[in-house]
């Protein structure tokens, strides 16, 4: 026990002291905070107050402009030449110009200084208004309060109810259990790839430093496995600690140094977004999330959010760190196999290509699970271990019966512990093997040997 | 006392038999010479003295007890093949390995101390090993290997690799532990160190045990009645009687040597009075085979018995 403290605290202390370790961690947590604040600083700047001239020979949109506190409208007629260079030499930013033509919704717009996209699309979606109300009342006679009375009352809005077994009912997010569930298998895939991958190289070094020979005179083969496993794996969870704790630090110290920009994070954030794009199923989908929002209110986001899951954060995490464990210590303990059996990395490839495919399989898989995260192909794959923990973790925010996670959970650990049989014995026999090709045959023979 | 009792050990790999039914035994303070033609099967045995791998048969006895864990701290090795972390600092991985060893942090810090202060290698230690040239990294490594004072070290090939002073260095320190008490069994392929060092020695060929013994008392064993003597005198000999024959003349400025086998019903008195007539004997000696030619003697006698050629 003490020599496998001994390579558990080697193992640890070489891969935390590196300067990679370091810059890794520290880089993450300044990117992610990154991530969240530079849209919004991005939305809220770059709005200044805009001036716009409009010339419109087809007289449609004239005093129709609608304005706000970041934009206002003047009309004016004649000579687009001229009022061109006046407006630009005096107070205006922009001129905006309708040609007399059949197509009365195209326009130029004249400029000194390039004015932000934000202002192009509210202008566009602001013309293609007029011009469809235009349309209504000149060309089919229609009545337009009635017609937009009509259009308010026929607001269709489906809130999502689940029911879990005791029969509770539980608004949903369908969209966004989908999006966490994505993220969640992927994040999980990474990390099992991330740290396990370490193992394997740790493996190989020390075959080829042939140092494996001295350390095995000294501790048993499995004392260093388990010692290699375990060290990675903590080094893993420090990561995730430092990564959790400082992107927390970072975003709390900007939300104190600017805290009128946060405020209006959510709101603005959305509606900037929604402008800019026009994809029609985009700015549903945004538009979903914004109507979340504004159900929340600012006091006490997380425990609302925890409202609409079928499952608590806490819950979540848990779920994720187990099978976070349980899943890099399957495929850690897989390829310390392979990493013992093969003579470099281009030879342990080879090998882990059978263990891998499941887990790549799973991840091509990700959307359809998200999409009907209870058909069977979700089911199935969140049962057999190797894909468990990306397939479950997808599924896990939609909400999956208690005891398909634990039995889940359960083969999980049985498979762990076959794993760690089987590698213990293949790496026994791998480390001391030299200059041989390996095959999967070769591996099971050294299985049953003894 | 046997430190060490090898008994009817087999071992057989998927496709060859490593190790026939060997047996021997190793006593208390000696140095032990382990030798054998490439894959006789000495790295198997080293292996299984050091439970990387076990026997399919037969029993090894530590100390007159069935070789166990417990033993690993009394054992230290140094592997044909060397390996360090090459990214480690030398003092982190010193202390490590000394540590895997059954050392306390403190006692692995003292002992180092020692050692590096004898060696005047204490500028190394926060350097990289990768930092370290092939014999500065053997150095280290023979270090490892002594730091928990063990009383059994095996060595595979310990003289590979390093230039002449480093290996006299090494053989001042083994000669060392030999006065200590520690008993020493050494696998190589360097028979000048072998004679130099080793007071028994085993010779192994594919898988079997081919001969075992004192070294000076193999010497004896195989030695064939040849002689070599200096005469000074004017004139050579001219010839020998039958019951001698001649293996190599030399002469210099009245000056002569020869080396002679003493043949059936001949004896070395019979022939130091024939060559006293001829001057003055200035040296007679009996030579001895070398190892170096028992080994290859004894490994092609055995080959060409198995019927084999190499």
């Amino acid at each position: 026990m003490n020599n496998t403290l001994l390579i558990i605290s080697r193992e640890y202390l070489t891969r935390v002291k590196k300067k990679s370790f370091i810059i890794l961690t520290l880089v993450v947590p300044i990117l992610f905070a990154a991530l969240m604040v530079v849209p919004v600083l991005l939305a809220t700047k770059g709005r200044e107050h805009v001036n716009v001239m409009v010339v419109d020979d087809n007289e449609i949109y004239i005093n129709n402009f609608v304005e706000n506190d970041k934009t206002s409208f003047s009309y004016r007629s004649g000579d687009i030449e001229q009022i061109k260079k006046e407006a630009l030499a005096g107070d205006y930013d922009v001129v905006l110009y309708f040609p007399r033509s059949s197509q009365k919704v195209n326009a130029n717009m004249y400029y000194n200084e390039e004015p932000s996209m934000y202002l192009r699309s509210e202008l566009e979606s602001q013309i293609n208004n007029m011009f469809f109300d235009h349309v209504l009342q000149d060309t089919f006679n229609i009545d337009l309060d009635r017609y937009k009375t009509i259009k308010d009352l026929a607001r269709s809005q489906i809130t999502m109810i689940q029911i879990d077994e005791n029969g509770g009912e539980k608004e949903s997010m369908a969209e966004m259990n989908k999006t966490i569930g994505m993220i969640c298998g992927f994040v999980i895939y990474f990390f099992i790839f991330l740290f396990a991958g370490q193992v394997l190289r740790g493996v190989l070094e020390e075959k080829n430093n042939r140092i494996v020979e001295v350390l095995i005179s000294s501790v048993k083969p499995i004392e260093l496995l388990l010692g290699k496993i375990i060290g990675i794996a903590l080094v893993g969870l420090t990561q995730f600690l430092i990564w959790i704790v400082f992107t927390l630090v970072i975003l709390t110290g900007v939300q104190f140094a600017m805290p009128d920009k946060f405020m209006e994070m959510s709101g603005v954030n959305t509606e900037q977004v929604m402008e800019s794009v026009k994809d029609s199923q985009m700015v549903e989908a945004v538009n979903n999330s914004k109507l979340a929002t504004e159900a929340l209110g600012e006091e006490n986001i997380f425990a609302e959010i925890s409202n609409y899951f079928p499952i608590s954060f806490t819950e979540m995490i848990l779920c994720f760190l187990f099978f976070f464990l349980t899943g890099y210590l399957v495929y850690s303990a897989l390829f310390a196999a392979v990493g013992s059996a093969a003579d470099n990395e281009t030879d342990s490839n080879q090998l882990t290509m059978p263990i891998t495919m499941p887990l790549l399989l799973t991840i091509v898989m990700v959307m359809p699970i998200a999409d009907n995260p209870n058909g069977k192909l979700a089911f199935w794959l969140s049962m057999i271990p190797l894909t468990s923990p990306v397939a479950m973790l997808t599924r896990l925010p939609s909400g999956v019966p208690l005891w398909e996670l634990l039995l889940s959970m359960v083969l999980m650990v049985l498979f762990f512990i076959f794993v760690v049989w089987f590698a213990a014995k293949v790496y026994r026999t791998g480390i001391l093997m030299y200059g041989k090709k390996v095959s999967w045959k070769e591996i099971w023979k050294w299985v049953r040997y003894e | 006392m046997n430190i060490i009792e090898v008994q009817n050990v087999t071992k057989k790999y998927s496709n060859h038999l490593a190790l026939d039914n060997i047996s021997l035994a190793i006593q208390k303070g000696v140095v032990y010479g382990l030798l054998g033609p490439n894959g006789a099967g000495k790295t198997t045995l080293i292996r299984i003295l050091n439970q990387i791998t076990a026997p399919d048969s037969g029993t090894v006895l530590f100390n007159g007890n069935p070789i166990s864990r417990r033993d690993i701290e009394k054992i230290g090795y140094l592997p044909e093949e060397r390996g360090l972390y090459k990214k480690m600092k030398v003092g982190e991985e010193a202390m490590y390995l000394a540590q895997l060893k059954g050392l306390s942090k403190q006692e692995a810090l003292e002992r180092l101390k020692y050692w590096f202060i004898k060696f005047e290698i204490q500028s190394w230690w926060n350097k990289k090993v990768e930092e370290l040239s092939k014999g500065m990294q053997q150095k280290l490594q023979f270090i490892t290997t002594v730091v928990h004072r063990p009383d059994f070290l095996i060595l595979d090939e310990p003289f590979s690799g390093l230039d002449p002073i480093n290996t006299n260095l090494i053989r001042q320190e083994l000669l060392e532990l030999k006065k200590q008490g520690t008993t020493i069994i050494i696998s190589t392929h360097n028979m000048a160190s072998v004679e130099e060092i080793c007071d028994e020695i085993c010779l192994i060929n594919k898988a079997h045990k081919i001969l075992e013994g004192n070294l000076a008392e193999i010497k004896q064993r195989f030695k064939e009645n040849v002689y070599s003597l200096t005469l000074n005198g004017e004139c050579a000999i001219p010839a020998f009687p039958d019951k001698f024959s001649v293996m190599e003349t030399s002469s210099a400025v009245n000056q002569h040597h020869y080396v002679v086998k003493v043949l059936d019903g001949g004896s070395a008195n019979q022939l130091l009075q024939f060559v006293m007539e001829y001057g003055n004997v200035m040296s007679f000696n009996e030579v001895l085979p070398s190892m170096n030619d028992i080994f290859i003697q004894q490994v092609e006698k055995y080959n060409e018995e198995l019927g084999i050629n190499n």
